[in-house]
């Protein structure tokens, strides 16, 4: 991968994540922000993050085989381990396991 | 308090930290980049889902616009960190300008939950900031690392980026109030993946949300009134 495409992004999303953290130390350090930008905040990041969900997912050919199964279960062991015990990294890791073994084993 | 009291009160964050970065730099090593990449970002970014997400983006060769906006829409949930430390911060020195880059989820978490004494309050926060962003890079320097030096087949490891974001979208949701924006991503993302161009999809799905969420706010938001 080009080096000076890396270097730039680093250096974008540097100053992106910086941004979002300190514009309200900017801007509201007197006034309360408005209602809709606390609409925005409040509920922006859950739709950003489902759609990076399917995003993730872009790629898969869903109407050739292996059909996206190892995906499937992959995302249906992520939601149903989380949702029983709650544990974010047990749930990534043992989804990712099950799934490097379907594409490297099973969907070979 | 002591300095090893402090370590103590960062032991959770470090739990996560230091797995999450081991995953991330394994990630980044079998997207070929070099090693110490993964400190440049674990470093100078410091956001665990921006970072799996930059990675992303770097595999389908995103543009730099896209990675910009995508990253600060991404991250826009930590203004409401910051909105909640407005005042607390207010008194600290020029320091907190770290201790604003530097406020992450489980940051965020361990300040606003941990009793600290107003005296040495500043100084207590920079070193839990400060030893929580050394977990991370620690995490994702030796994950970058292990990914050159191991010899395994890595194919399909990308899937730990997937499976962060359908975490992070069941813990959003849990948090929020309202419940149709969630339903309307799910439709817009579903829709997008499968008709929008591979290469527009992030850019315009987030889009279309963004839009949705601000046209329709009198019937989607019944909390804010």
């Amino acid at each position: 991968m080009d080096s000076s495409y890396i270097i730039a992004a680093i250096v974008v999303a540097s100053l992106m994540t910086y941004l979002t953290r300190i514009i309200p130390f900017l801007f509201f350090r007197k006034k309360e922000p408005s209602a809709l930008i606390r609409y925005i905040e409040w509920n922006m990041p859950v739709m950003i993050m489902v759609i990076l969900v399917f995003y993730a997912l872009k790629d898969v050919n869903w109407v050739a085989y292996p059909y996206g199964i190892a995906e499937i279960v992959g995302v249906g062991i992520t939601i149903v381990s989380y949702l029983k015990y709650k544990n974010a990294l047990l749930s990534i890791f043992l989804a990712t396991i099950v799934y490097m073994i379907l594409v490297q084993k099973v969907f070979v | 308090m002591s300095f090893l009291s402090i370590v103590k009160v960062t032991v959770p964050v470090m739990m996560g930290y230091i797995p999450l970065g081991m995953a991330f730099g394994l990630l980044l090593s079998s997207l070929l980049i070099p090693w110490y990449y993964a400190f440049y970002m674990s470093v100078f970014i410091f956001a665990g889902s921006g970072q799996f997400l930059a990675l992303s983006l770097f595999a389908s060769q995103a543009t730099i616009l896209e990675i910009g906006v995508a990253t600060f829409l991404l991250n826009l949930r930590h203004t409401f960190y910051g909105l909640a430390m407005v005042s607390t911060f207010k008194n600290f020195s020029w320091k907190k300008n770290y201790l604003i880059f530097g406020l992450t989820d489980e940051t965020f978490a361990l300040l606003k939950t941990r009793e600290v004494d107003e005296k040495n309050r500043e100084k207590i926060y920079l070193i839990i900031t400060a030893l929580n962003q050394f977990y991370w890079v620690l995490g994702s320097v030796v994950g970058a690392l292990l990914g050159n030096i191991l010899p395994f087949n890595y194919k399909g490891i990308e899937f730990s980026l997937t499976a962060l974001f359908v975490v992070l979208s069941i813990d959003l949701y849990n948090k929020s109030k309202l419940h149709k924006p969630f339903l309307i991503s799910l439709v817009i993302g579903f829709l997008g993946m499968l008709v929008f161009p591979s290469d527009k999809m992030l850019v315009l799905s987030l889009s279309l949300a963004a839009i949705i969420l601000i046209l329709f706010k009198k019937q989607l938001d019944n909390v804010h009134g």
